[in-house]
């Protein structure tokens, strides 16, 4: 306890009379991290379009005029109760005429013209469990419900979804790359700022040394400076694009980043601002050594 | 290890290829004041370093108050520090701190509680006749008041050894003459002092073992005619 006392007080003393160089190093990690929230905002958005599309994938099984509707609703019973299935909606073949006139008017005068004599499909439209959207899941259950008696075409959005799902993957791993960078180019930032820091306090640090402060203890200033550099950093950030987001909403309605998101980039900033300072103080708190460094 | 405090034992140290010391052998004991004379560059300080561990010997072994130089593990180094009181020729007072926080220093990084802190450090600037300047910084210090303060930032931890280098460099003769006093009476409380200097005459013959140095060795005093 008096040791964790002693370290805060070295960090607050650390950080006294650096206003400026503070202030300087704050700003540019806020800005490195504006450009970073500003790419995930606008990823965490298509995202979501993309989530949204993605959840609305389902499978649409047109069924043979062979099935009458009693049989079609047994069937529907059997496929609800499938792995991946969410819900089975049947839809008739009078209620499919019905919703192609309401979607389609200018097309209406086609079934006309068919005359009474021809009828839409009646079908069943599944919708799909959480998590089945991939390619593959669909596309199996797909060949699976194709197989059953009664059955005709099955249609499952084959023409966009691997696209679809390509998008989202390439997503992911460019805000890890970006996540990547930012994480590279603010802890060399810090590491410079720490090295600094070190070189302002040479005299305390040799001193603390002298008095037999431990490794640690000369360390842990720095890398606590470091920490709250890249939250403050992260959190100064996240203020400024959250300004910007409000500002353009109007203009461009999208969401800001949910809540844990903003806590992963508040912890993103944490970590590098802990990486970069260990790193600076690799080279900037010497320890004993029986040769020279060749320079 | 012997029951010496300090134990050299053919050390050597260089730097860039540049032999500061070598073949380096002596003891300090318990209640010892070993005065390190020499002239300018003969390897005193760097004989210093090699006691507190701010460098380590390029050959040989210095064992410090059980502490081999050829078998550190983590925390060796400061452990040993914690043993061992230092006095600079520039004082090294860190400027942005107070008296009181100067002299606590080798306390706090020991984790002392607050209240042993105080009482301590109260206690020895009395000791020092420092109490009226316990709220005072460093630059408002004579150079004799911030050499008294030094020290006892050196004792405050009750150290076993006390190293001094040139400690009256930098101070008139009645100031020089208070600091090897204080010296000596560190000494008489059975604390060993090593204290480097290119002066031996401010230390009287009787009171300490002197050890002369000339381009990093140790020579026979008669061969050095100011040990005379």
């Amino acid at each position: 306890m008096n040791e964790l006392r002693a370290l805060l007080r070295e960090t607050l003393l650390n950080l006294r009379g650096r206003n400026s160089s503070i202030l300087a190093t704050l700003l540019m990690v806020s800005l490195s991290f504006v450009v970073f929230d500003t790419f995930l905002v606008i990823t965490w958005n298509i995202r979501e379009i993309l989530r949204s599309e993605q959840e609305n994938v389902g499978i649409e099984m047109f069924l043979t005029d062979s099935l009458d509707e009693r049989s079609a609703r047994a069937l529907a019973d059997v496929v609800s109760g499938m792995d991946g299935v969410r819900s089975v909606y049947f839809v008739s073949s009078a209620e499919a005429e019905a919703l192609f006139r309401a979607e389609m008017p200018e097309r209406s005068d086609l079934l006309d013209l068919l005359g009474d004599g021809y009828g839409l499909p009646a079908s069943l439209q599944v919708s799909l469990q959480p998590g089945w959207e991939s390619e593959e899941r669909i596309s199996t259950l797909a060949g699976t419900l194709s197989r059953l008696e009664g059955v005709g075409d099955v249609v499952w959005g084959e023409d966009y979804l691997p696209g679809l799902n390509r998008v989202v993957g390439a997503l992911q791993k460019l805000d890890i790359f970006a996540g990547a960078v930012l994480v590279l180019s603010i802890s060399l930032m810090v590491a410079n700022t720490m090295r600094l820091s070190v070189s302002r306090r040479s005299l305390t640090v040799e001193i603390l040394g002298i008095c037999g402060a431990s490794d640690w203890f000369l360390r842990a200033p720095f890398l606590l400076e470091g920490i709250l550099t890249g939250f403050t950093g992260s959190a100064g950030g996240l203020l400024l694009t959250a300004v910007a987001s409000a500002l353009m909403q109007a203009g461009v309605g999208h969401d800001f980043l949910p809540g844990r998101w903003v806590s992963g980039v508040l912890l993103l900033g944490a970590v590098t601002g802990f990486i970069g300072s260990w790193i600076g103080l690799r080279s900037a708190i010497p320890r004993p050594r029986r040769q020279e460094r060749k320079t | 290890m012997s029951d010496a405090l300090v134990k050299f034992t053919g050390v050597a140290r260089s730097y860039s290829d540049w032999p500061a010391v070598e073949g380096i052998d002596f003891e300090v004991r318990s209640g010892e004041f070993v005065v390190l004379s020499g002239p300018s560059g003969a390897g005193k300080t760097t004989i210093l370093r090699l006691v507190w561990m701010g460098d380590l010997p390029t050959a040989g072994r210095v064992e410090v108050c059980g502490c081999s130089s050829d078998r550190l593990r983590p925390g060796d180094v400061a452990g040993t520090r914690r043993r061992i009181g230092i006095v600079f020729q520039d004082f090294r007072l860190l400027p942005d701190r107070t008296v009181f926080d100067n002299v606590a220093l080798p306390l706090i990084v020991s984790g002392s509680s607050p209240a042993q802190v105080r009482k301590r450090v109260f206690s020895l600037l009395a000791e020092m006749e420092l109490s009226h300047r316990r709220a005072s910084f460093p630059h408002e210090l004579s150079g004799g008041e911030q050499q008294r303060v030094a020290v006892a930032r050196a004792l405050v931890a009750h150290p076993e050894i006390v190293l001094a280098d040139e400690p009256t460099g930098n101070l008139d003769p009645e100031s020089s003459r208070l600091v090897v006093d204080l010296l000596l009476g560190i000494v008489r409380g059975g604390t060993a002092v090593m204290m480097a200097t290119h002066d031996p005459r401010q230390v009287p013959p009787e009171s300490a073992r002197f050890l002369f140095l000339e381009r990093g060795r140790l020579v026979n005093p008669a061969e050095w005619p100011e040990a005379r």
